[in-house]
């Protein structure tokens, strides 16, 4: 399989291995019943996901659907607030170098449930994620999904995201990609109903010779729906970024509105940043705006924060830790938040 | 004889290859407050960014001497740490970091000491205090959306809180109101107490009814032309510079 678009001239599967280690610690603190779960584990979610779902394309979903070792079903019963975020933490060692998680999530019409998924490596080796994560969020439901990622740099990692939203329901998308050689993620949501609300916010750190091909689309569909992009990144080194983000308007989509904005940092001469916004509408009424831009950290702005003592890393630092921080203060948990921070300072700082 | 804090001579300065300082001696003891005055273009945002190290600008000949130390060559942190500070003519705007964190690392990098929460909170209130700056000035992003007196004054809150040895008040006057720059007297005139040195650069006579300044020079086309003492000032403000212009020409 060959992954054009940063460069990458094959890519093999690796043979399925199972994940045996423990992922899922606080599920007992919330007061989700385990029959409900596994009673979905089993429901085929294409009966409802649409075709243009692709996430990261057949080859990717259907490895996942065939292999998956690990993952999540979670039924939340209608007019159910789950309090506590569900927090689901792999970390790929030498025993567990694969992750290949499908997550199902549905929610009943009135509920909410937040959801953390942290991926991580403690090992140099290569280790392989392949993930596909499912929601449907029916009327008046909101759902919170942030996904982390910072796999150690030899490692893939890929990720499909598909959503179906409906009447008023919201959805509140968090990716933070900060590790993996390759990174290709994907996130569609399908605004089926009239006003749902799809918001995405992400961040990136691309250092060393990582890449990332970041794929959002926002595929509206229902009447006064709303959907939000917004993602900030730096890029230092020799890292490249592709990024597409998509405003989809179907017929039928009538005044529904779409944002999407990506902003990057680019530190270095040898990084390479692609950006491609796409605006695709069927209906006239609808209203589609996109702003990028991309940039060294402005002379004059460095200049200021060193005249008050700080060196030139601290002050860049600053700058980007400032930029993520809209999108880190969404994670709802401290400790998360914290290491986050420290993986940006440790690799501006020691570059 | 005192101990000279900052000695500059013959000082050349280029921007893009064309020089706009052309030769200045300049020197300021422990304790001194210097004013520099001059006609727009002068060249006085220059010698204050050169001071402080602004890449942009190139020191083509000359010294500039720090506590007997040569400073040219140093980045503008190193200077910072060594006790130079300047209150910007057009401060940045800077989302996302608030006043008060980004004080406390600017205190701890220059101080070479970690700034406990809780103690460096208490400082900074009581110098908002002084500065009549009302407290929500510290949760706020630094400069964000700050008229233009207030990032004036929040200039004046981190030189306060910075306490350098030199501090270069680039046009911190103009946006003032008059109440605004009589506290920012009282400030300067408290850091001079301490036997720290001032360079203010201005415009206008107002806020030297405050200050006792011990020198003031006139700036012209990259040269100072004449130093003095306060009645300089009165000079300019009866004659202009152009007025001044002529009498040297006739000299
Ligand atoms: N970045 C730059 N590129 C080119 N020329 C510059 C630059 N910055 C300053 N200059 C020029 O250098 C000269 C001195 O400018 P400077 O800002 O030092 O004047 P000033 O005395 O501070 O004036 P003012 O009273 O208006 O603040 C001016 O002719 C200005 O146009
Ligand atoms: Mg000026």
């Amino acid at each position: 399989m060959k992954w054009n678009r940063i460069g990458l001239e094959s890519l093999t599967f690796p043979e399925p291995k199972k994940y045996t280690k423990e992922y899922l610690s606080n599920l007992e603190i919330t007061n989700i019943n385990l029959d409900e779960i596994n009673e979905l584990s089993t429901t085929k979610l294409e009966d409802f996901m649409p075709k243009e779902a692709k996430g990261l394309g057949k080859d990717f979903t259907s490895y996942v659907e065939e292999y998956y070792n690990s993952g999540i079903s979670l039924h939340v019963p209608r007019n159910m607030k789950v309090e506590k975020p569900i927090i689901l933490d792999f970390l790929m060692d030498d025993e567990n170098p694969m992750v290949i998680d499908r997550n199902i999530l549905v929610l009943e019409p009135n509920s909410e449930i937040t959801v953390v998924i942290n991926y991580k490596t403690k090992t140099q080796g290569h280790c392989f994620h392949n993930g596909l994560t499912k929601v449907y969020a029916k009327e008046n439901s909101l759902v919170n999904i942030i996904k982390i990622q910072n796999l150690n740099d030899k490692s893939h990692n890929f990720d499909s995201n598909l959503a179906i939203i409906e009447g008023e329901g919201n959805i509140n998308w968090v990716s933070i990609e900060l590790g993996g050689n390759i990174t290709g993620s994907n996130f569609t949501t399908i605004l089926n109903g009239d006003a749902s609300q799809g918001n995405l916010s992400s961040i990136y750190l691309g250092d060393g010779d990582r890449k990332l091909d970041l794929g959002y689309s926002m595929i509206h569909k229902g009447r006064k729906s709303n959907s939000n992009i917004e993602t900030k990144g730096v890029l230092m080194d020799d890292s490249k970024k592709v990024f597409r983000g998509n405003l989809i308007f179907k017929k039928g989509a009538r005044t529904s509105k779409g944002v999407e904005g990506e902003y990057v940092i680019l530190l270095d001469p040898a990084v390479k940043s692609d950006s491609i916004p796409g605006l695709f509408c069927e209906e006239d009424d609808v209203s589609g705006e996109h702003a990028a831009s991309a940039g060294q950290i402005d002379k004059d702005k460095l200049f200021y924060l060193m005249s008050r003592g700080l060196s030139e890393r601290e002050a860049k630092k600053l700058i980007i830790q400032a930029a993520f921080r809209p999108v880190v203060d969404k994670i709802p948990s401290e400790e998360l938040r914290n290491s986050i921070n420290t993986e940006i300072e440790r690799r501006i700082i020691n570059e | 004889m005192k101990k000279k804090l900052l000695d500059i001579k013959n000082l050349k300065v280029n921007i893009e290859d064309q020089e706009i300082l052309k030769g200045i001696d300049l020197e300021i003891n422990p304790g001194e407050i210097h004013v520099i005055m001059g006609p727009n273009g002068g060249g006085k945002s220059t010698l204050a960014y050169t001071l402080m190290g602004h890449p942009r600008y190139e020191v083509t000949e000359g010294q500039i001497l720090f506590d007997g130390e040569e400073i040219k060559d140093l980045s503008p942190d190193k200077r910072a740490k060594k006790g130079v500070f300047l209150s910007f003519q057009y401060p940045e705007e800077i989302p996302g970091v608030t006043v008060e964190e980004f004080l406390r690392t600017s205190k701890t990098a220059v101080s070479g000491e970690q700034q406990k929460l809780i103690p460096f909170k208490k400082l900074l209130k009581s110098k908002m205090e002084e500065l009549e700056m009302k407290d929500e000035y510290a949760s706020r992003y630094l400069n964000l959306g700050f008229s233009g007196g207030e990032k004036k004054k929040n200039e004046i809150l981190q030189m306060s809180i910075l306490e350098p040895k030199l501090s270069i008040l680039d046009e911190t006057d103009s946006g003032l109101d008059v109440d605004a720059i009589r506290i920012v007297a009282e400030d300067v005139n408290r850091l001079q107490n301490g036997n720290r040195s001032v360079l203010v650069i201005t415009h206008y006579n107002k806020l030297l009814d405050y200050l006792k300044p011990d020198f003031v020079h006139i700036l012209l086309d990259g040269k100072i032309v004449k130093s003095g003492g306060l009645e300089l000032a009165e000079e300019i403000d009866k004659y202009g510079y152009e007025g001044i212009k002529a009498k040297f020409s006739r000299n």
